[in-house]
């Protein structure tokens, strides 16, 4: 708790500027990413906001340093998307639908947009923290809660999936 | 396709699906976050307020039924780092060994507590040495998890903090971590979060995540980390017994 700077500790007490002033560099990417998790836009400001107002509640059971609130933050906002996916349901079948639209329609995604939007939103998460939002992999792991070997791993599994060719020294 | 190809195109891809958050949006998150209700404080007090209330209730009532006051006869040694609340629950009841599940040494699932709350609220952590195991028992004050409950055997004893990232080991040779979904560790309970508990097998109990209705808890042994795990009611508590090494 001491090795937090000041504006973190202001936040943390309760100044409203202080949390806008951490908070507001890390809205574009988390919007990202939930917009790609949610494939819907209006459904990914939702989930910001969401994740923004129980970050607010929760910033005192952040551990550790400043450095620590991106990972942290990104994470309440997966989280976020995951319970939007399970109340929204109607969403979801949206999303599932989009690869098998009428033939003039998925002729203009590219391959590439057709395999990443077969893959499942969770499967696609570990590509967007580390491909979209260039997170290095100690953020990607924290973000995801799971060790760098295997937050590695599923980056590499889910970027085999777009292309099946790749091999681990492309992906990293 | 190179790397930077691929990185290139699927960033391009991403942009396509994402475009740009509306400019409204942060002062969109500004204006709820500022007028979300008072965080902390109230809620917090009220919720422990009413745990230790309903403890204490269940404590007396089950003190004073007559039908429960028969002896334990098990070896049971409770740990001085229980929470504080333990005092007024009942002594566990003891269940005969024939009907308890077999010790495993793979990770798995206990399973599903029979009457779920939403986020379960920990209220106690109680550790205790008997012949042949080393046992911790979870007190919930509110019904048991929702949740799965796993347990993860482990070599060594270093585990990944969360949300931090940070690694923590713990004493002892091997490890198992234990994973409980939809329960919370600070609401109902205020004991130790680190109980060295100084047994020969089940020699450390640590948190390591508290956090978005996921508890886990790292536990230090010594032994080759088979255990055995069930549900015991009234109150609802989880009871992990931890094989002693042979």
């Amino acid at each position: 708790m001491d090795q937090r700077p000041q504006i973190l500790a202001r936040a943390a007490g309760g100044d409203l500027d202080s949390f806008s002033l951490l908070i507001d560099p890390l809205l574009d990417p988390a919007y990202r990413l939930a917009a790609v998790m949610l494939g819907e836009r209006s459904a990914a400001e939702d989930a910001v906001q969401e994740a923004s107002i129980k970050a607010w509640r929760k910033l005192r059971q952040l551990r550790g340093d400043a450095q620590s609130l991106r990972a942290w933050f990104l994470s309440i906002v997966a989280n976020e998307c995951r319970m939007a996916r399970r109340t929204r349901w109607f969403s979801v079948i949206r999303l599932a639908d989009v690869p098998a639209q009428t033939g003039d329609e998925r002729e203009s995604y590219s391959d590439l947009h057709s395999a990443l939007l077969r893959l499942s939103p969770d499967e696609r998460l570990p590509l967007v923290l580390h491909f979209y939002l260039d997170l290095p992999l100690d953020e990607v792991a924290r973000t995801l809660r799971v060790s760098q070997s295997a937050a590695k791993s599923r980056i590499y599994r889910a970027a085999k999936r777009l292309r099946a060719d790749l091999t681990i020294e492309e992906v990293f | 396709m190179s790397n930077n190809d691929f990185r290139r195109e699927l960033n391009s891809t991403f942009d396509q699906m994402t475009g740009s958050p509306s400019p409204s949006l942060r002062d969109r998150v500004r204006s709820s976050v500022g007028q979300a209700p008072e965080r902390r404080g109230p809620y917090w007090m009220a919720a422990a307020a009413a745990a230790v209330i309903a403890v204490l209730l269940v404590g007396v009532l089950v003190v004073s039924n007559p039908l429960n006051r028969r002896s334990n006869a098990g070896p049971t040694v409770t740990s001085p780092t229980a929470s504080p609340s333990a005092a007024a629950r009942p002594s566990p009841t003891t269940t005969p060994e024939a009907q308890l599940p077999a010790f495993v040494c793979t990770s798995g699932a206990a399973a599903q507590h029979p009457s779920s709350a939403p986020v379960a609220f920990v209220s106690g952590l109680r550790t205790g040495t008997h012949t042949g195991y080393d046992r911790l028992t979870i007190d919930f004050s509110n019904g048991g998890p929702s949740g799965a409950v796993e347990l993860k055997p482990q070599s060594g004893t270093t585990f990944t903090q969360s949300p931090s990232g940070m690694t923590v080991t713990l004493k002892g040779k091997n490890g198992i971590l234990v994973v409980i979904h939809g329960a919370d560790l600070h609401s109902a309970y205020n004991g130790s979060v680190d109980i060295v508990t100084g047994y020969a097998t089940l020699v450390e109990v640590k948190r390591t995540e508290d956090f978005e209705g996921v508890v886990q808890l790292g536990l230090g042994i010594n032994g080759a980390g088979c255990y055995r795990a069930f549900w015991l009611s009234n109150p609802d508590r989880l009871v992990i017994d931890v094989e002693a090494a042979s």
